[in-house]
C-alpha cells in the first residue's frame, strides 16, 4: 500500500497528509492527524513531545496545529519532494538527523540547566533555555548549531500556522491564490 | 524517439531560461534538438499558490557543498525541473548599463565584457518584444537606448505609493519597475492578476517563464525534452578537440549515452563548470575547455540589501510583485559610493509583494522573535509592512570558485564545492545601499526601520566569457575556446554581475548565440 509519488503531491501541496488508520488510508491535516492522534512514522514519542513543547515556545498554537504531524510526515519524504524550508538552507539530506539530533542536545542541555527534560520544564523556563541557544551554541551543546536550528523550528512552526489561507487571512490579509489550496494546513 | 545511443544534432543540458531559450532557437532553426533536464517535470498546474509548495521548485538535485564566508545560497537561488531556476524567478528584467560592459577600461576595477551594449541591444530588444515586457521607458532615466517597452508599466498599490513619496522627498526619481510579467493581455497571454505569488510559479502565463515562451515553441518546433536525465559526462573524440555527446544516468540510474554535432550546457552557473571539471580527460587533465585555467573562477552573487519598514497606513504589501514595483538606479554609476570604499552598481527594486512565511516572508524580518512576540509582530505587520530589496554588484573575485568536491553523489560524480566571500568594495557598496535604503524609508514616513543580513541572490559567473583564450572559457557566443561545438548558455558566461537581475541579459546573450550557431553551424561542428 505504498503512496505513490504522484499522491504525496498532490496532498502534500493542498495540506493533506495520507496515513493509514486500521489499514485504510485516509487524508487528513495536521491538525486532524493530531487530533486522531496518528502514530509519527519517523520522530520517536520522546522526540514528538519535544518539538511540539519546543514549538509552543516559538509560536503558540504551532503544536495544536500539527506541527509535529507535518515535520514528521515530511521527514518522510524525499528530498525532492519535502515541503520543508530547511531543503533549500544548505543541510545535507536526509533531515532526519537534523530534527533528531537538534531535538537530543536540546533536552540534554535542558538536564545540565534544569535537570529535566524541555517538555517538562514550566514555560517560564523553556523560554530562557530558547533565549540561550537561540543566541550562541551554549557550553555543552552537541547537535545542529543551536541558532541555525532555532531559526529551522521557528520557521517550521510560522509555516503551519501562519503559512496557510486560514493562517494568512487570520493576519487581516488576503490569500489571494491563483491556484488555491483547498485546504489550510491547521484545516 | 528513444533518447539513447542515437544521434541528434544539439544536446541542451537543463531547461531553464537559458536552455530553453536555445533549444526553441536551434529547433525553430530546423536542428534536431533533445532537452536533457535532470529534474521531474513540471506543468501549470503545479503551481499551487503557496509559500510551501514553492519549496519544490528550488534544487534538489545533487547536494553542492558551500564555502567562504558569504555563501552563493545555491539550494534557494537555484531551481530544480522543467523550467529551472526561472520557475521561480521574479521576472525582474532591468538591461545592463553600457558602463557595465567596460567596467575595466573605465574604472580599473572589475573585468571588461568582450562586446559592448551596441552589441547586445538588439538582442535586448528582440527579446522584450518575444517575451513581453512591462514599464516605461521615459519614465526610466537610467534605461540604456532602446525600443520602448511593449506593455504599460505595471500598476502602482500603496505599498509603492508609500515608498515613492520618500524617494521624492530625497530628490531621487522612481520608475514602474521593468518586469516580463504581462500588464495587459499580450500575444495571447492573459494580463497579471497581481496576487504576489511570482515565487510559487506563474500558473496563468502572465509570466515569462520557460513554460510560458520558450519550451512550447521548442517543442512545436520538434524539440523533444528528456527529464530525470541527469547528465554526468560530457564524451569527446579521440583528438579531444570536438565533443560527441553525453553520458547520462536516468532517474533509476542506468548510465545511458547520446551522441550529437553540438552540446549546449545551459545547466547554471554551478553546474555547468562541475560538467567540465568532471569531464576531465587525457587531453584536458585539469578539465574540459579549462586550458586557462579558469573553469569555475569568479562566481559571483549579487548581496541583496533588504530594507524593511512598518508604516501607519494599510500598505497591502501582499499585492503585486515580488519583484516589486518600482526601480530606482540612482546608484547606478560605479563611483557614487566611492567615499564609503565602495565600488560597483545597485539599483532598488522598490515595494516588493511579501507574503507572512518562507525564507523572505514576514516573520523572518525579525527573526530575533518567538513566542506570544512573534503573534504580536505578525498581528501588526501584515497590514502594514513595506520592503525593498537593493541588487547590489559583487565584484568578480578569481578565488571565488566552483570546484570538484571529495564528496560523490549517486551517480558516482563529485559533488560541487562553492566558495564565495564577497569583495569588500562589494560589501562597503552593500553597506552603502542599507545606510540609503534606512534613510528612504523614513522620508517616507516609516515609524519603524530595520535591514536584514547580507543574502546572495542570483548565481553568476563561473564559465566566463572573453576575448582571450588564456583568461576565459568560452568566446562572447558561449563557444568553448578550447572545444568548438561545445557551448554555454547562461549566467555563468558575465565577466561581471552588474547591479541588476540577470535573467534578461541571459535571454539577450543566449538569443545572439542562436543566431551565431545557426549561421556558423558547418563550421562549428567540424
Amino acid at each position: 500500500m505504498a503512496q505513490t509519488r504522484r499522491r504525496f503531491l498532490r496532498n502534500a501541496g493542498i495540506g493533506l497528509l495520507t496515513f493509514y488508520v486500521s489499514g485504510c488510508e485516509v487524508e487528513l491535516t495536521p491538525q486532524e492527524a493530531r487530533e486522531r492522534e496518528i502514530a509519527h512514522r519517523i520522530l520517536s514519542d520522546f522526540e514528538v513531545s519535544t518539538l511540539n513543547a519546543l514549538g509552543e515556545i516559538l509560536l503558540p498554537g504551532s503544536a495544536m496545529a500539527g506541527l509535529s504531524h507535518f515535520v514528521d510526515h515530511q521527514l518522510g519524504a524525499s528530498p525532492e519532494d519535502c515541503l520543508l524550508m530547511l531543503r533549500y538552507l544548505g543541510v545535507a539530506t536526509p533531515f532526519a538527523p537534523f530534527y533528531q539530533g537538534g531535538l537530543a542536545a536540546l533536552n540534554d542541555f535542558s538536564q545540565i540547566e534544569a535537570k529535566r527534560t524541555f517538555a517538562d520544564l514550566n514555560p517560564s523556563d523553556q523560554t530562557g533555555i530558547v533565549e540561550q541557544f537561540s543566541q550562541a551554541n551554549p557550553d555543552g551543546w552537541q547537535g545542529p548549531p543551536g541558532p541555525f536550528f532555532y531559526f529551522v523550528l521557528r520557521n517550521d512552526a510560522v509555516d503551519v500556522v501562519y503559512g496557510t489561507k486560514k493562517g494568512v487571512e487570520s493576519l487581516g490579509i488576503p490569500y489571494m491564490a491563483h491556484i488555491e489550496p483547498p485546504v489550510g494546513w491547521n484545516g | 524517439m528513444k533518447v539513447t545511443n542515437e544521434k541528434v544534432d544539439a544536446i541542451v543540458v537543463g531547461s531553464g531560461a537559458a536552455g530553453s531559450s536555445i533549444a526553441a532557437k536551434l529547433a525553430v532553426g530546423g536542428k534536431q534538438v533533445v532537452i536533457l533536464e535532470a529534474g521531474p517535470e513540471r506543468g501549470n498546474d503545479d503551481l499551487i499558490s503557496s509559500g510551501i509548495w514553492a519549496r519544490r521548485l528550488k534544487w534538489a538535485g545533487s547536494p553542492v557543498v558551500e564555502d567562504g564566508d558569504n555563501p552563493v545560497g545555491h539550494a534557494f537561488n537555484a531551481g530544480y525541473g522543467v523550467g529551472g531556476s526561472a520557475m521561480h524567478h521574479y521576472a525582474v528584467w532591468p538591461r545592463l548599463h553600457e558602463e557595465d560592459f567596460q567596467s575595466r577600461s573605465l574604472y580599473d576595477e572589475g573585468v571588461d565584457w568582450p562586446i559592448s551594449y551596441e552589441d547586445l541591444q538588439p538582442y535586448y530588444d528582440t527579446v522584450q518584444e518575444e517575451c513581453g515586457i512591462s514599464g516605461d521607458a521615459e519614465q526610466e532615466i537610467w534605461r540604456p537606448p532602446g525600443d520602448p517597452y511593449p506593455m504599460p508599466g505595471v500598476p502602482l498599490f500603496t505599498q509603492g505609493e508609500i515608498l515613492a513619496r520618500g524617494f521624492e522627498k530625497l530628490g531621487m526619481a522612481t520608475a514602474p519597475l521593468p518586469l516580463a510579467i504581462t500588464s495587459t493581455e499580450y500575444k495571447g497571454r492573459a494580463p497579471c492578476i497581481w496576487d504576489g505569488w511570482c515565487d510559487s510559479g506563474c500558473p496563468i502565463g502572465a509570466l515569462a517563464n520557460p513554460l510560458t515562451i520558450h519550451l512550447p515553441i521548442a517543442l512545436q518546433a520538434g524539440a523533444i525534452l528528456a527529464t530525470r536525465s541527469t547528465v554526468t559526462r560530457i564524451l569527446l573524440d579521440e583528438s579531444g578537440e570536438y565533443v560527441t555527446g553525453v553520458e547520462y544516468a536516468t532517474q533509476t540510474g542506468d548510465k545511458k549515452r547520446l551522441m550529437a554535432d553540438l552540446v549546449v550546457l545551459a545547466a547554471f552557473s554551478v553546474q555547468n563548470p562541475r560538467l567540465l571539471l568532471a569531464s576531465a580527460s587525457d587531453q584536458h587533465p585539469y578539465g574540459l575547455a579549462n586550458s586557462s585555467g579558469t573553469v569555475g573562477q569568479s562566481i559571483m552573487t549579487h548581496p541583496a540589501a533588504l530594507v524593511y519598514g512598518l508604516f501607519e497606513e494599510q500598505t497591502q504589501c501582499y499585492m503585486g510583485a515580488f519583484g516589486g514595483q518600482l526601480v530606482n538606479q540612482d546608484s547606478y554609476a560605479k563611483n557614487t559610493h566611492a567615499a564609503s570604499g565602495a565600488f560597483g552598481s545597485y539599483q532598488w527594486m522598490i515595494a516588493n509583494a511579501v507574503k507572512p512565511n518562507d525564507l523572505l516572508g514576514i516573520s523572518n524580518t525579525r527573526p530575533d522573535l518567538f513566542g506570544n512576540d512573534l503573534h504580536e509582530f505578525m498581528k501588526n505587520s501584515a497590514p502594514h509592512f513595506a520592503s525593498m530589496t537593493g541588487v547590489v554588484e559583487d565584484l568578480p573575485v578569481a578565488e571565488n570558485t566552483v570546484s570538484l568536491s571529495d564528496q560523490l553523489d549517486a551517480c558516482g560524480t563529485p559533488l560541487a564545492k562553492v566558495t564565495h566571500t564577497t569583495h569588500a568594495k562589494s560589501k562597503a557598496l552593500w553597506q552603502a545601499a542599507l545606510t540609503e535604503g534606512k534613510a528612504i524609508f523614513e522620508a517616507a514616513g516609516a515609524k519603524e526601520v530595520w535591514t536584514g543580513p547580507q543574502a546572495g541572490m542570483h548565481i553568476i559567473g563561473g564559465t566566463v566569457m572573453g576575448n582571450d583564450p588564456h583568461s576565459s572559457v568560452t568566446n562572447s557566443y558561449g563557444q568553448c575556446h578550447d572545444v568548438a561545438n561545445l557551448i554555454i548558455a547562461g549566467s555563468g558566461l558575465f565577466p561581471s554581475s552588474a547591479g541588476v537581475n540577470p535573467t534578461y541579459t541571459i535571454h539577450a546573450l543566449t538569443a545572439r548565440s542562436g543566431d551565431y550557431l545557426l549561421a556558423n553551424w558547418n563550421s562549428i561542428i567540424s
